[in-house]
């Protein structure tokens, strides 16, 4: 067998920052290779340089970042030798790239056919009918429907996963021999992810392409590539056929990487040992619960249906106008009724715009009600925004949001925003103990009470979101509503608030509604699953019945395309 | 490009916006503008102790003092530097007190503005709707007159007196904060600490004034700055026309009006002075607001 030549071969890469003072290495000592034909994953968390590499390939580091040592070998061709005039003859015609988000890597004032034109005309010096046909063809070729219709329109007129696939057609306008693509499905939905992932698998075997997937999505990963290469903190720690590697990993932090990604298929009590990841949980005292302030109780809980929701409906105004035939509306939620039990935790499953979030602000009263009931405790909260006794069973309401980047004010300290429903209901006697308690909930979630003089953009999103949790406790919840909590979170991050979650809602006997879009996700913290679509409920199951037996035509789908890893022991 | 910058993120930021500061604080135009404003705040506070002489003392005021260049002496032997007005009085001396004048005008009819525009601002865009919509639409129209305008008629109806130019220059401005202050604090509201204050069941009130208000008040502060310095000129504008502030404490605006008529006859220091020191103040002012611009969003900095 003729030994076949690489396509690309990074040998001993650092990228170091500058910052003021110090240098710190966002890469240090990488060394990879790709065949053609091939894709190879890079897997990491955010921070541990990922997509550094792949600018460093294309040579598009920003200062203050640099390239110190190291050759980047593409085709034999030293890419750090050359000058920008000979990079751009690389860029675009040998290397493609495939951004993260089609919203923004497309120019929404060019029609698609144009930006394809523009691309083919650089690249591959064609002109008029040639060019045409060229682009025709590419847009055909990564699954666009009526392509040459479609030359004409613009960006905002095309779907996340279809605005994905022109960017992938043009990344390969200029025939490329190598592609990059970072992060490409982590804006899109499950069903538009598999469909995109299946389609840069069969261009790149049909057309001997090299690809280098970089993504923090394992998923992904299993499903696509060949070889893996796992980074933590800028060195590649492992690399390897990613059957081996997702099967008997060696090093350490791939093992708890792995061991943190939620599954599909079992249901685990816990996320084990994923302490080699730093920034995770001290160990630090925590009280205990019923003998503390946090476990006296607020409203009486007797009944046993802690929320029942019935036909509940919201309409959303797209365009106002005075005449009615002129207004649009968006039926956000369609007659959604569900109820939840004491200590149960309820996960409402569904793709984006399937009305979720929307449900949870509903029930917290953060949205007017256009029709339907929301009973808390058997008592009808429906649009009572003032009535004291609806303000108090909704205070036993909390909430947990998704980006912990905007939940919290920034220009308040940490104490004053855990301890602000404390004193501004007075709950405790004195000031003294509004501090204690303050930093008994801060070391009970796992932050540790020296955060309390500090203020939210001094954390990383794991520990802001652990602030989140200890304002919501704060209030002595009875329900907890948890909205995506984990979904802007690292894998490594996610297990951490995941198993905190799980540890309050039995310390308290809380009650959860669980928003999420991610299926392991909600099959390994959800007793009860609601299934949702386009604002109304396909399907309620429990998560045995429907993980195992799905009813609902919509559900199986989802099923079928949850990201499956093969972990074949363990 | 996103995630391009290494490991430990969280920690230099804390140190990168005191670099942003101290950088910003150390370029040439706004150490130059900050201390001239400084200065200017000084001469203007301390007015009575700086001035060489009293010019509204009508006992040392003398006739006989009058049109002299700047550098000659005046009777009682202080030397006049900036020359005298038509009346006798020391034209620096009379800047320094106009300084105050000026000041106190902008500095007041500012804060008035700034307090009447947060109240509405932050009212439309926490209650929107309709509330939202009655109100900025009294924004719109009252942005519709050229401010110039509404002063003089106000001034018209109120008549003449400092309080009332305050007054006028204060209704004149208080909409563009109104609408600066509404547009920031949408952006904040439909942030989800908002959505969290409401879960924990807090009064609109501490809402706005604990969550909304600190969160959305910077670009105010930078408008405040530069709107002082176009209510100085405001203010100059109509002391000059004649309908500002009274003649017993003149302004720069008055002091520039009232050497006018000499100004063909060779005397242009009376003129000439108030108004370089009017254009001082209002391009320190312009300057050191701008970069605060930059200081309060470090974004801004490149």
């Amino acid at each position: 067998m003729i030994k076949m030549a690489k396509l690309l071969e990074i040998n001993g890469l650092d990228v170091s920052f500058s910052t003021g003072q110090d240098t710190v290495y966002a890469v240090r000592d990488v060394s990879i290779n790709l065949n053609p034909g091939e894709v190879l994953g890079i897997v990491g968390e955010s921070g541990a340089g990922k997509s550094t590499i792949g600018n460093a390939i294309i040579n598009l580091i920003e200062p203050p970042g640099k390239i110190i040592n190291g050759e980047i070998l593409f085709q034999d061709q030293n890419l750090r030798s050359l000058n920008d005039q000979e990079m751009l003859n690389i860029r675009g015609h040998k290397i493609g790239m495939i951004f993260q988000d089609p919203q923004t890597s497309l120019n929404p004032l060019m029609t698609i056919g144009a930006q394809l034109l523009e691309t083919i005309n650089t690249t591959k010096k064609l002109f008029g009918k040639e060019a045409r046909e060229k682009a025709i063809d590419l847009l055909q070729s990564v699954g666009i429907e009526q392509p040459e219709a479609r030359m004409k329109a613009y960006p905002h007129q095309f779907s996340g996963g279809m605005r994905q696939r022109v960017v992938i057609a043009l990344a390969l306008a200029g025939d490329p021999d190598l592609i990059i693509a970072d992060e490409p499905t982590t804006a899109l939905d499950v069903s538009t992810q598999a469909q995109i992932l299946d389609l840069i698998k069969a261009i790149c075997s049909k057309r001997k392409l090299g690809v280098i997937i970089i993504t923090h999505d394992i998923g992904v990963i299993s499903n696509i590539a060949q070889r893996v290469a796992v980074m933590f903190n800028g060195s590649v720690v492992e690399t390897g056929d990613v059957k081996q590697i997702l099967s008997s990993p060696d090093h350490e932090y791939t093992k708890s990487l792995i061991a943190a990604v939620p599954r599909g298929n079992v249901k685990v009590e816990r996320f084990t040992s994923i302490d080699y990841i730093e920034g995770g949980a001290q160990t630090l005292k925590r009280i205990a619960v019923k003998e503390h302030w946090l476990g006296d109780s607020l409203v009486d809980t007797k009944s046993e249906i802690v929320i029942s929701v019935e036909d509940l409906n919201k309409e959303f105004v797209l365009k106002k106008a005075m005449f009615k035939r002129n207004r649009s509306n968006l039926q956000a939620v369609k007659d959604v009724s569900f109820s939840i039990k004491t200590g149960e935790t309820f996960g409402l499953v569904g793709e984006s715009g399937s009305g979720k979030s929307t449900v949870a602000r509903l029930i917290a009263g953060l949205l007017r009600i256009d029709k339907g009931t929301v009973k808390l405790f058997d008592k009808d909260v429906t649009n009572k925004f003032k009535d004291k006794e609806v303000v108090t069973a909704q205070r036993s309401l909390q909430m947990i949001f998704q980006d912990p980047f905007s939940s919290l004010n920034p220009k308040m300290s940490v104490e004053d925003i855990v301890a602000e429903p404390i004193r501004y209901y007075k709950t405790a006697t004195s000031n003294r103990q509004v501090k204690q308690i303050v930093r008994d909930l801060l070391d009970h979630v796992g932050l540790g009470a020296n955060a309390m003089i500090k203020h939210p953009h001094e954390f990383s999103g794991g520990q802001r979101q652990r602030i989140s949790i200890a304002r919501a406790l704060a209030s002595r919840p009875k329900i907890l509503i948890c909205d995506e909590p984990t979904s802007a979170l690292d894998v490594s991050v996610q297990a951490h608030i995941l198993n905190l979650l799980k540890d309050l809602q039995d310390e308290m006997n809380l009650t959860m509604l669980f928003i999420s879009h991610d299926l392991p996700v909600i099959h390994q913290m959800c007793d009860r699953i609601a299934v949702m679509r386009q604002g109304s409920i396909c399907e309620i199951a429990t998560t045995n019945d429907l993980f195992n037996a799905p009813n609902h035509s919509y559900s199986k789908h989802l099923i079928k395309l949850m990201p499956k890893i093969n972990f074949s022991s363990s | 490009m996103k995630k391009m910058r290494a490991t430990p993120v969280i920690k230099e930021n804390n140190r990168k916006s005191t670099n942003v500061i101290l950088k910003n604080l150390s370029q040439p135009a706004t150490l130059v503008s900050g201390v001239l404003l400084f200065l200017i705040a000084l001469c203007a506070i301390f007015a009575p102790l700086i001035a060489p002489t009293n010019p509204y003392d009508l006992a040392v005021v003398s006739i006989m003092d009058g049109r002299l260049a700047p550098g000659e002496t005046m009777f009682d032997g202080t030397v006049a530097w900036f020359g005298t007005d038509g009346a006798g009085r020391d034209v620096l001396s009379a800047i320094i007190f106009g300084l105050r004048t000026s000041l106190t005008v902008a500095v007041c009819s500012a804060l008035i503005a700034l307090t009447i525009g947060l109240l509405v601002g932050m009212t439309a865009a926490f209650f929107g709707g309709r509330v939202d919509a009655f109100l900025m639409r009294i924004v719109d129209i009252q942005l519709s007159f050229p401010a110039i305008l509404v002063a003089l008629v106000l001034l018209a109806l109120l008549g003449k007196g400092i309080d009332k130019v305050i007054i006028a220059l204060a209704i004149v401005q208080w909409a563009i904060y109104a609408r600066t202050v509404r547009a920031s604090a949408i952006v904040e509201r439909r942030k989800e600490y908002i959505e969290a204050a409401n879960c924990l069941g807090l009064s609109s009130f501490r809402i706005i004034w604990k969550h909304l208000l600190p969160n959305s008040i910077s670009p105010l502060i930078v408008l405040a700055t530069l709107q002082t310095a176009h209510s100085i000129s405001i203010e100059a504008t109509l002391s000059f026309l004649g309908v500002g502030v009274p003649i017993t404490e003149p302004s720069l605006g008055s002091l520039i009006a009232n050497g006018f008529d000499y100004i063909l006859s060779g005397a242009y220091w009376i003129t000439f002075f108030p108004g370089i020191m009017l254009l001082a103040t209002v391009a320190a002012i312009n300057i050191f607001g701008d970069h605060l611009r930059v200081l309060l969003n470090p974004r801004l900095s490149k």
